[in-house]
């Protein structure tokens, strides 16, 4: 055991963990309003506006890995500091935990707003909130290595549950409301298109994982499967409700995948299979909620250089949980996303990154850096403390590399 | 004049007579026991010192107290000094099923006072009779040639004929083994004792095992004896590499409890683990390995079992190939085996010994009834509460036709039920086998019949619970039954207040807690999360043929446990020669 207990600094997630971290994130959005939101853009067209913003991410990420290569186990924080000293970490971190805690606040209330409509009419909004918060804040105590673990088992089984729904609306898909293949022309595609750029914004919590990362070379093959994945989903997803509802149609419907699985009608017998969406919708939710809490503390901590992190878990809950209480309703809760997160959430995610790593870069000597910038410890601080023995979460990466401790 | 004597008795006031009542009182010395302790300690330490400085051979012995730190003196040359101290530490005469026997033993042509004591009921008497007195009383007269000067030699080179004897230097050392059904020999002159093993007590004999039966494969089970439960094992693993590390566990009881593993096949920090968990344990009395289990485990808290609990040797012998370890307890017909995960708590014994298709069903069957033990009652609220819509319209129409006569709202009618079945599942533990049968009967009656012809619960509820009660009966580990069925009612409590978001809470602290879970340093839902290689015996079973590797998680010193050719016949070219299978 003492090998578990000296291995206990050197946490690194295995490589699928980390991928289904990501797509998680990204793709808990499917089960929101994204299938929507691309067709009110593109018309038509969503479909193709996915293909491109997903391209777009492509390349953006491509310039961040490269930039990244020299800072092997590094997170952003670490390399804003680097890059600005004690102001410049704060800054990057004050900036990533305001897109951290925004997004938290209101998809816990897009969630808890969309599963009243659905499932718990008559309950009051903070109650079925308190479900969610009770999810969150138990991830988070529980650390960061049972969150990506949980994950990495229910991701495809929530994939699944997802491409079942998608097939089982086969038999409604009809080819011609994809036409026009343009749809609301070039710039509902192209222009309003880039913004959706910010539908990839939780490639930010890739960005604070690396000093939990193998090398540079899994950071980069992380990030490229995580996004096609993810892109994938996302295509899909757009694609087969372009497929079933024409146009006028799908700008009216309230959670898309939702009313996709309300088409499924297979026999007398089975007719309302939609009930079984609010399981994997909820799961998806709470889980992705424990991770956007896991790691607004985790950027607090590491912005002010705080030694533990779960004194702080309970006041952050609550401000999410107020902050989720901001808006008046749930058409304003989507409108502060579609129209005010959308527009920034994108340049915090991809130009801060390059930003950042610009200018460290030019501020580093050159060559390979080390993995302690500021004095700050390679995990990232408080993982160890909450898993104390969880080492085995490099179980595979060690079995790869023919360990024999236990 | 009886008469006349019970009139006087009723006419006339009689003093009642004197009667001693008991009080459990404190010991005098009780109050000033924890005052008196660091006293204690100095006095005997320079009680000692007096005693090594002066005679040992002419001062008597006495017995230091235990409790105050104080060594046990060594064995004496003087057998008196022996004898009167073993009378002391051993209650003699007060207990009464202690035995000392005295006697001579010839040694040259001196006859040498000596002493033998034991338990009376523990050991095996014609053993005792035989190899410890016969050929130190009788035998010793025979002209024996030896060239042995001393005399703890001679006697056990050539006297006692005994194949379990130990000499040895400290009472203490005595005393353990006549504590568990052996004898103690001192002999005047020998500042050493003989301690003999000769057990004899009576215990069960090899049966089938009562909670793991299984239709095809081995039928016996360990019983409470340690070595019965080791030579068990050892008949199914003939493997040198059998390593049988023996501790003692309860200051009081001294229970011996034996660590098994494969020497070349754990991973030794496991083995370390597993002896440092075991011997830290500092408690008064341990009689079973439940308890055991209770010390060593991972975390007290979770319900999930984190290790596995059998009384099947086969499967035990099976685990140690693949490099686990295993505690066996003195007193305990089962054994734990570590570490483990989540899924090899569903596995049987008996998949192993089914061809694949069947092995295949039945873990399907037992998955399945995981899941109905553990959310059925759960959905049924969650549905009739919250999602009626999911309800075909047909089977909605029934439902409440048949519910509209219960009064009580679905969670009560749910608890009197679930409450009412455990009730009898307890019931039925306890009752005395005779009378067995009626408590069948009544709970036939009460939850059948009775409680649905009152309209106190609907038919579709006892359906609910009799399914889910059929359930948890066919999840093998009967610890891990427990786990579910606490479960259960959290889940009843969650799908009635909030439905499947409910129950999605439920799955998701339910999910997060066993991800965190760890058995001896193996994370307990390994190979899934972390994701390790080899998920070929987790939710379904290989051929055995497709077994190459061991689990992965185990770390073993050798991953591999058959070449990947295992059946050699399948290979025409070597006619089925498989010594060069790999």
């Amino acid at each position: 055991m003492g090998a578990i207990t000296g291995m206990a600094s050197d946490i690194t997630f295995g490589g699928w963990e980390a991928v289904a971290l990501i797509i998680n994130a990204i793709c808990a959005r499917i089960f929101l309003n994204f299938p929507r939101e691309v067709a009110e853009d593109a018309g038509t067209a969503g479909w193709l506006e996915t293909v491109y913003f997903s391209i777009l991410a492509f390349l953006l990420f491509y310039i961040i890995a490269r930039l990244y290569a020299r800072f092997n186990r590094k997170d952003i924080l670490d390399i804003a500091g680097l890059a600005g000293g004690e102001t410049g970490r704060i800054i990057g971190g004050l900036l990533l935990l305001g897109l951290i805690l925004f997004a938290g606040a209101l998809i816990l209330r897009e969630y808890t707003e969309n599963m009243k409509i659905i499932s718990l009419t008559d309950s009051p909004l903070g109650f079925v909130m308190m479900f969610f918060a009770v999810a969150m804040v138990a991830a988070c105590f529980l650390g960061l290595e049972p969150i990506v673990r949980f994950i990495a088992v229910s991701v495809p089984i929530i994939t699944a549950g997802l491409l079942f729904i998608v097939l089982m609306v086969a038999p409604y898909y009809d080819p011609t409301h994809l036409l026009p293949a343009l749809g609301n022309g070039f710039y509902g595609i192209f222009g309003k298109g880039f913004f959706k750029l910010s539908t990839y914004s939780p490639l930010v919590y890739l960005f604070l994982i690396p000093p939990f990362l193998k090398d540079q070379k899994s950071f980069r093959r992380i990030g490229y499967t995580a996004l096609g994945a993810s892109a994938l989903l996302l295509l899909i997803s757009s694609l087969a409700y372009s497929l079933v509802y024409s146009y006028p149609t799908s700008l009216e419907n309230f959670l898309p995948v939702f009313q996709l699985a309300r088409l499924i009608n297979y026999g007398r017998f089975f007719q309302r299979l939609e009930s079984v969406f609010v399981l994997t919708f909820a799961i998806s939710a709470m889980q992705y909620l424990g991770v956007i809490l896991f790691f607004a503390v985790h950027v607090f901590k590491k912005t002010f250089r705080l030694e533990y992190h779960r004194p702080i878990i309970l006041p952050f809950a609550v401000i999410m949980f107020s902050l989720a209480f901001v808006p008046s309703n749930l058409m304003t809760a989507i409108d502060l996303e579609t129209k005010t997160y959308m527009t920034f959430a994108w340049s915090i995610t991809f130009i801060l990154p390059i930003i950042i790593l610009l200018l460290a870069r030019l501020r580093a000597a050159p060559g390979p850096l080390g993995a302690h910038p500021g004095g700050s410890p390679p995990t990232g601080g408080h993982l160890p403390e909450s898993s104390p023995q969880g080492a085995s979460a490099t179980y595979r990466r060690r079995r790869s590399k023919g360990g024999g401790a236990l | 004049m009886n008469l006349l004597n019970t009139l006087k008795g009723l006419l006339i006031y009689k003093e009642p007579e004197p009667v001693e009542k008991f009080i459990l009182r404190e010991n005098d010395n009780e109050a000033s026991l924890s005052n008196q302790t660091d006293n204690k300690q100095t006095d005997n330490k320079q009680q000692d010192q007096k005693e090594n400085e002066s005679d040992r051979g002419t001062k008597k012995l006495k017995r230091q107290d235990r409790g105050g730190g104080g060594e046990p003196p060594p064995i004496s040359r003087m057998l008196q000094n022996n004898l009167d101290y073993i009378k002391e530490r051993f209650s003699v005469p007060t207990n009464s099923d202690v035995m000392i026997r005295e006697f001579n033993v010839i040694v040259g042509k001196k006859a040498i006072p000596a002493f033998m004591v034991y338990y009376d009921g523990m050991v095996d008497r014609i053993v005792v009779d035989t190899d410890i007195l016969m050929p130190l009383m009788l035998l010793s007269n025979l002209d024996i040639k030896s060239g042995d000067a001393r005399i703890d030699v001679y006697i056990r080179n050539h006297l006692l004929t005994h194949n379990q004897i130990k000499e040895v230097e400290e009472f203490d050392q005595v005393l353990g083994e006549v504590n568990f059904g052996g004898c103690g020999i001192f002999v005047d002159g020998m500042n050493t004792a003989f301690a003999a093993d000769v057990k004899g007590f009576e215990h069960r004999t090899v049966e089938r095992p009562n909670t793991e039966m299984v239709i095809q494969g081995p039928q016996e089970g360990f019983t409470e004896t340690i070595r019965v439960n080791t030579a068990l094992i050892r008949k199914k693993l003939k493997d040198e590499n059998l390593i049988v590390e023996d501790h003692l566990v309860g200051e009081r009881s001294k229970t011996p409890c034996s660590i098994l593993y494969i020497k070349n096949l754990a991973n030794d920090s496991l083995v370390a683990e597993v002896r440092r968990r075991l011997g830290s344990i500092k408690v008064d009395y341990v009689q079973d390995s439940g308890e055991i289990e209770q010390l060593i485990e991972d975390s007290t808290y979770i319900t999930s079992p984190q290790m596995v609990s059998t009384e099947r040797p086969d499967r035990v012998a099976a685990m140690l190939t693949e490099g686990r370890a295993a505690v066996i307890v003195h007193g305990s017909p089962f054994a734990l085996v570590m570490p483990t995960t989540a899924f090899e708590l569903i596995h049987s014994p008996e998949d192993s010994y089914l061809r694949v298709p069947y092995a295949n069903l039945l873990r399907c069957i037992r998955t399945i009834a995981i899941l109905v033990a553990l959310l059925l009652p759960g959905l049924y609220m969650a549905i009739t509460n919250f999602h009626q819509e999911m309800i075909p319209t047909g089977l909605l129409l029934s439902l409440e036709a048949a519910r509209e006569k219960v009064p009580f709202p679905s969670i009560v009618e749910i608890l009197i039920m679930e409450v009412s079945f455990e009730l009898i599942r307890e019931a039925g533990i306890r009752i005395p086998g005779t009378i067995g049968p009626t408590l069948g009967i009544i709970g036939a009656l009460i939850l059948g019949q009775a409680a649905v012809a009152a309209s106190i619960v609907s038919p579709i509820l006892i359906i609910i619970v009799a399914v889910t009660g059929l359930g948890s009966f066919a999840i093998p580990s009967y610890s891990y039954a427990y786990s579910f069925r606490i479960l259960r009612f959290g889940y009843i409590v969650l799908g009635s207040v909030a439905g499947f978001l409910g129950l999605s809470l439920g799955i998701f602290l339910q999910g997060m807690l066993l991800v965190s879970s760890k058995s001896f340093g193996v994370p307990f839902f390994a190979p899934f999360a972390p994701r390790t290689a080899g998920l070929g015996d987790t939710l379904l079973q290989d051929p055995v043929w497709k077994r190459e590797r061991r689990p992965d998680y185990l770390n073993p010193k050798d991953n591999f446990r058959q070449p990947k050719i295992s059946r050699g016949w399948t290979r025409q070219n070597n006619g089925g020669d498989n010594r060069n299978g790999k």
